[in-house]
C-alpha cells in the first residue's frame, strides 16, 4: 500500500490537454524550408512585398543573430536545431473579417478555443494568428469611430498611413542587438498586431490576439506593436497554444509597447503553449510622464521558457506593475519574471510574483530593477514567492538590483517552501480530499494574478491550474 | 613586469544576465608586486602544516560514506540525454549541481568564496600554509594581524581545523600602518568537527592604496556552528569571498559583514552557502553605508540542495546610500532543490527617509551632518565590536583619516 502511494505520488500521468493539444491538417499550407539563411530571409519578405527598408533590417538582423553566442545563464536550448525549424509556414486563406470566411479547420480550431465566443461576449476586437500568418481580424464599430486602429501589422505597413509611424517605431524598443533570439526575431518575423490609441481615448472593453502554431516543427515570430497616446486607456489580453509534437516548436515573438503622458495600458497574457515548445519571447513597453503599464502574465506551457517582460520608465512619475504566475511541471524548465529601470524622477514600480514547481519541472524566478542616476526620488518593491509542491522539483530566485541613485528606494522580498502540512490538514478536516486542499491553497497562492484578469481568463487560469494539480498529491 | 589578471573571481553559482556586469569580478595584480611573508600569528592552538584540513575532510568523507554512501543520489542528475525533448532542460549551473553531488565526493563539493584560481593566487603568494588546530573538546584562541608592505603582496594561507565539541576564536586584523601601496590578502579553510564552534572575526582598515582579498571556505560536521563577522572599512579593491558546505545535521553558518564605502572605493562581496545536512540554519546579514563615490556589488546565494530537509536559509542585505554618485548592486539568490526548507531574502536600499531626516533637523542637525553620522557610526560599531587591541587600534587610525577628529569626537 505504501509503495502505491509512494508510486502515486511520483507518478503523475500526463495531464488531459484535449482542449488545446488538437492537431489541424497541414496539406494546402505553404511551408519554406527549414533553417535560417539569407535566402530564406529574402523569400519572407518578398512574400510580404515588404518596403526596402523592412528586408534591410531583416538582413541586419540575420547578421546579428549570426554573430550572436547562445545564451550561457539560463535552460538549455541545446534541444532546438534551428536547421530544423521551419521559419514561416502560411496557412491556406488570406486574413478574413469574417469567421465564414475562414477556412472550416481553421475555424474549428479558435471554435475549441473559445475565441469567437469570447469576442461576442465582451471584446472590443479580435486578431487570430494560424502559424505564420492572421487568418482573421476585426474590430467592433463602436471602437473604429474612436479611432482606435486594430489591424494586421503587415496591413498597416502597407497603408501610407501608418508605414511612417511603423518605420519610427519597429523594434526601436526591442532593438535586434538586445538579444540573440530578438535578433533571430528581427530576421524573420511574420504576422502580429498593430495597436494605435489616439489621445484622450479609454477603451472600455479589451482587445485581444490569440496565436495558435499548429504546424510541426515550426517557429511563430509574430510581432505586436501598440502605441497608446496621451491621457489614454487600453487593455490588451494576449493568449497563445499549440498541440504537442515530438519536435521541437520555437515562439520568438516580439511585443513593443509605446505609452504616451497619463496613458495607460493593461497587457494580460496567458501562455499555454504544448510542452515541446521553446518559448523565447520578448516584450518591453517604454512610459512617458505619468505613463502606466500593467503586466498580468500566466505562464503554464512550454518545454522551455525565457521570459521577462521589461518596463522602461522615462518619464517624471511613470508607473508599472508586474504581476505574473508560473507552474513548472514535469519536463519543463521555465525561466521567467521581469525587468524594471527607473530612468526618470519619482517613477515607481511594483513586482509581485509567484511560482510553483512541481513533478520534477523547474521554475527560475529571475528580474533586474536597475535605478539610473536620473531616478531621484523613485521606489520599487519586488516580492517573490516560491512553492515547492514535491522535493523532485526545483524552484530558483535570482533578483538583481542595481542602485545608481541615493534618493531611491527600493524594497525585496522573496520565500521559497512549500504547502504547509497545517493548512492542507484543516482543510481537509472540513472534509476536503487532499488534492482539493491542495488545490485551493494552490489557487489562493495564484489569486492575486488571477484577481486581475477578467473573469473569463480568471476562470481558464484556475482550470488549469487545477488540470496541472491533478495527482499531484505529495 | 605586466599585469596578471585573475578571472570569474568570486563567481556566483547561478549567473543572470551578463550585461548587469555582477556575475563575477575580475582582478588585477601588479605583477612588479613582491610577495612580503609577513604574518604575525599569536595563539594557543597547535600549529601545523597543511595536511590537516586535507586528513579532516578526508575523515568527514569516511562518516559520510559510512551514512550516506550507499544512498541513491538524490539530485536531478541526468545525461546528455536529458537535453532532448522530453527529458528536463537543465542550465549549466543546474547540471554543474547535479553533476557535484552525484560525485559523492566531499573534496570535489568543497568551494572557495574567491573560486579555485584566487584561493590557490592567495596560497602561493603566502608561501605556505599554517593550520591552527584545536583538539576536542578544547577552547583556544589566535590572533593573526596582516599589514600592507609597500610594493609587496602580504598574505596568509591558513587552516583551521576545530575537532569535536570544541570552539575557536579566531581575530584577524588587516591595516595598513605606514603609507604604500600593494595587496593584502588571507585564505582560509576552516574545518569545524561535531558541535565545534569557530567564531572568526575579520577588520579590514586599509588606506586607499591598498588591495585586500579575503577568501574562504567552510566545513561544517554535524551540530557545529560557524560565525563570522567581517568588517569592511577601507581599501581601494576589496574582494570578499566566502563559500560554506553546511553537510552536518543541525550545522549552522552565522555570516554578518558591515561595510563602509568612501572615496572611489569598489566592494565586492560574493556568498554562498549550500545546505547539505538537514535541519542547517544559515543566516546572511549584510549591512552597511555607501558614501562618496564608492560602488558595492554583493551576491549572496543559499543553496537548498535536495535532502536538506528541515533546512532554513536567510539573507538580509540592508544597504544605506548617502550621496549621489554611489552605485549599489545586490544579488540575493535562493536556489532550492528541496521542498521541506524555508528560504528568504530580503534587501533594503535607500536613503534616509525624510521624516528621519526632519526629526534630526528638529533636533538641530542638518542634512549634511546626518549623512556623516552614518559614517561615523559604522566606525564607532566596529570599534565597539573589535575582537582586540589590534583591531580597535587599525580602526581609530582609519577613522581619523577620514572623520575629523574621529577619536576625540566618538570613541
Amino acid at each position: 500500500m505504501e509503495q502505491d502511494t509512494k508510486k502515486k505520488r511520483s507518478q503523475v500521468d500526463d495531464i488531459d490537454r484535449s482542449m488545446y493539444d488538437f492537431i489541424k491538417d497541414e496539406s494546402g499550407q505553404e511551408h519554406l524550408e527549414a533553417g535560417l539563411t539569407p535566402e530564406i530571409v529574402r523569400e519572407i519578405s518578398e512574400k510580404k512585398d515588404e518596403p526596402e527598408w523592412m528586408l534591410e533590417k531583416r538582413l541586419k538582423a540575420l547578421d546579428i543573430y549570426n554573430g550572436f553566442p547562445i545564451p550561457d545563464w539560463g535552460p538549455s536550448i541545446a534541444g532546438l536545431d534551428m536547421d530544423n525549424i521551419v521559419t514561416y509556414v502560411k496557412p491556406e486563406t488570406d486574413q478574413q473579417a469574417s469567421w465564414e470566411d475562414v477556412p472550416e479547420d481553421i475555424k474549428d480550431t479558435f471554435d475549441r478555443l473559445g475565441i469567437p465566443e469570447a469576442e461576442r461576449s465582451y471584446l472590443a476586437g479580435v486578431g487570430a494568428q494560424y502559424d505564420s500568418e492572421l487568418v482573421y481580424h476585426s474590430m467592433q464599430d463602436s471602437a473604429a469611430q474612436m479611432g482606435i486602429v486594430y489591424s494586421g501589422i503587415e496591413e498597416a505597413l502597407h497603408d501610407e498611413k501608418w508605414e511612417g509611424i511603423i518605420h519610427d517605431h519597429f523594434m526601436t524598443l526591442i532593438p535586434p542587438t538586445d538579444h540573440k533570439f530578438a535578433a533571430l526575431h528581427g530576421a524573420v518575423w511574420s504576422g502580429g498586431s498593430f495597436v494605435y490609441v489616439p489621445k484622450g481615448v479609454k477603451l472600455d472593453y479589451p482587445l485581444q490576439s490569440y496565436f495558435r502554431l499548429n504546424a510541426r516543427g515550426a517557429g511563430q515570430f509574430e510581432h505586436t506593436l501598440i502605441i497608446v497616446e496621451d491621457d489614454a486607456d487600453l487593455h490588451f489580453i494576449e493568449g497563445c497554444s499549440a498541440p504537442k509534437y515530438n519536435v521541437a516548436n520555437l515562439h520568438a515573438g516580439a511585443v513593443e509597447l509605446f505609452i504616451g503622458k497619463n496613458a495607460h495600458l493593461r497587457y494580460s497574457t496567458i501562455e499555454n503553449w504544448s510542452k515541446n515548445m521553446y518559448n523565447l519571447n520578448t516584450k518591453r513597453a517604454i512610459c512617458d510622464e505619468g505613463g502606466d503599464i500593467e503586466w498580468i502574465s500566466g505562464s503554464f506551457g512550454s518545454h522551455v521558457g525565457y521570459l521577462y517582460p521589461m518596463s522602461v520608465l522615462n518619464g517624471r512619475k511613470a508607473r508599472s506593475s508586474f504581476n505574473g504566475i508560473t507552474f513548472a511541471g514535469a519536463g519543463q524548465n521555465l525561466d521567467t519574471g521581469c525587468k524594471v529601470v527607473l530612468n526618470a524622477p519619482q517613477t515607481s514600480a511594483s513586482v509581485e510574483t509567484k511560482s510553483i514547481s512541481k513533478d520534477g519541472g523547474v521554475s527560475t524566478f529571475r528580474s533586474s530593477v536597475v535605478a539610473t542616476p536620473k531616478a531621484k526620488d523613485s521606489a520599487a518593491t519586488v516580492s517573490c514567492a516560491s512553492l515547492m509542491l514535491d522535493d523532485r522539483s526545483r524552484s530558483d530566485t535570482i533578483p538583481a538590483m542595481d542602485i545608481r541613485c541615493k534618493s531611491v528606494s527600493v524594497g525585496h522580498e522573496a520565500t521559497i517552501g512549500r504547502i504547509g502540512d497545517d493548512k492542507v490538514f484543516y482543510l481537509m478536516s472540513r472534509g476536503m480530499s487532499e488534492e482539493e486542499a491542495r488545490t485551493m491553497i494552490v489557487n489562493g497562492f495564484a489569486d492575486p494574478v488571477s484577481k486581475e484578469l477578467p473573469l473569463e481568463y480568471a476562470v481558464e487560469m484556475n482550470n488549469l491550474i487545477k488540470l496541472e494539480m491533478e495527482g499531484a498529491i505529495g | 613586469m605586466g599585469t596578471k589578471t585573475l578571472e570569474r573571481v568570486s563567481a556566483m553559482p547561478a549567473p543572470t544576465w551578463h550585461s548587469l556586469k555582477m556575475n563575477d569580478a575580475t582582478v588585477e595584480i601588479d605583477e612588479a608586486l613582491a610577495p612580503a611573508r609577513d604574518i604575525a600569528i599569536e595563539t594557543d592552538a597547535e600549529l601545523g602544516g597543511a595536511d590537516a584540513f586535507d586528513a579532516a575532510l578526508d575523515a568527514a568523507q569516511a562518516d559520510w560514506d559510512a551514512e550516506f554512501g550507499d544512498a541513491p543520489v538524490l539530485a536531478n542528475y541526468e545525461d546528455e540525454q536529458a537535453n532532448r525533448l522530453g527529458g528536463l532542460a537543465l542550465s549549466e549551473y543546474q547540471k554543474g549541481v547535479d553533476a557535484a553531488e552525484a560525485s559523492k565526493s566531499l573534496r570535489a563539493m568543497y568551494e572557495q568564496g574567491m573560486g579555485e584560481e584566487a584561493a590557490r593566487w592567495l596560497a602561493e603568494m603566502a608561501g605556505e600554509r599554517t593550520s591552527l588546530n584545536v583538539a576536542a573538546s578544547k577552547a583556544c584562541s589566535a590572533s593573526v594581524l596582516v599589514r600592507g608592505i609597500d610594493a609587496s603582496v602580504n598574505t596568509a594561507a591558513l587552516d583551521v581545523i576545530v575537532d569535536d565539541g570544541a570552539t575557536l576564536e579566531l581575530a584577524i586584523t588587516v591595516d595598513s600602518p605606514v603609507p604604500g601601496y600593494g595587496i593584502t590578502g588571507t585564505t582560509l579553510r576552516i574545518f569545524a568537527g561535531k558541535n565545534a564552534h569557530v567564531t572568526v572575526r575579520r577588520v579590514q582598515t586599509l588606506d586607499d592604496s591598498w588591495t585586500d582579498l579575503d577568501d574562504m571556505g567552510l566545513f561544517l560536521s554535524n551540530g557545529a556552528t560557524i560565525e563570522i563577522f567581517q568588517t569592511v572599512l577601507g581599501a581601494g579593491h576589496t574582494y570578499t569571498g566566502l563559500a560554506g558546505d553546511l553537510r552536518g545535521k543541525g550545522s549552522t553558518a552565522n555570516v554578518t559583514t558591515h561595510y563602509l564605502g568612501h572615496g572611489e572605493q569598489e566592494l565586492d562581496f560574493n556568498y554562498v552557502l549550500r545546505h547539505h545536512g538537514r535541519k542547517t540554519t544559515c543566516n546572511l546579514y549584510a549591512n552597511g553605508v555607501l558614501a562618496g563615490e564608492s560602488s558595492k556589488v554583493l551576491r549572496g546565494t543559499i543553496d537548498l540542495i535536495r535532502g536538506c530537509k528541515g533546512a532554513q536559509g536567510q539573507e538580509t542585505d540592508n544597504v544605506l546610500l548617502v550621496d549621489e554618485a554611489v552605485k549599489n548592486k545586490t544579488v540575493p539568490t535562493i536556489l532550492c532543490n528541496e521542498d521541506d526548507v524555508a528560504g528568504n531574502h530580503g534587501a533594503t536600499i535607500g536613503h534616509i527617509r525624510e521624516e528621519q531626516l526632519f526629526y534630526l533637523a528638529s533636533r538641530g542637525l542638518s542634512r549634511e551632518d546626518a549623512e556623516g553620522m552614518f559614517v561615523s557610526a559604522t566606525l564607532e560599531d566596529a570599534w565597539l565590536n573589535a575582537a582586540n587591541e589590534d583591531a580597535k587600534q587599525a580602526i581609530v587610525r582609519l577613522g581619523n583619516t577620514i572623520v575629523e577628529d574621529f577619536e576625540e569626537a566618538y570613541l
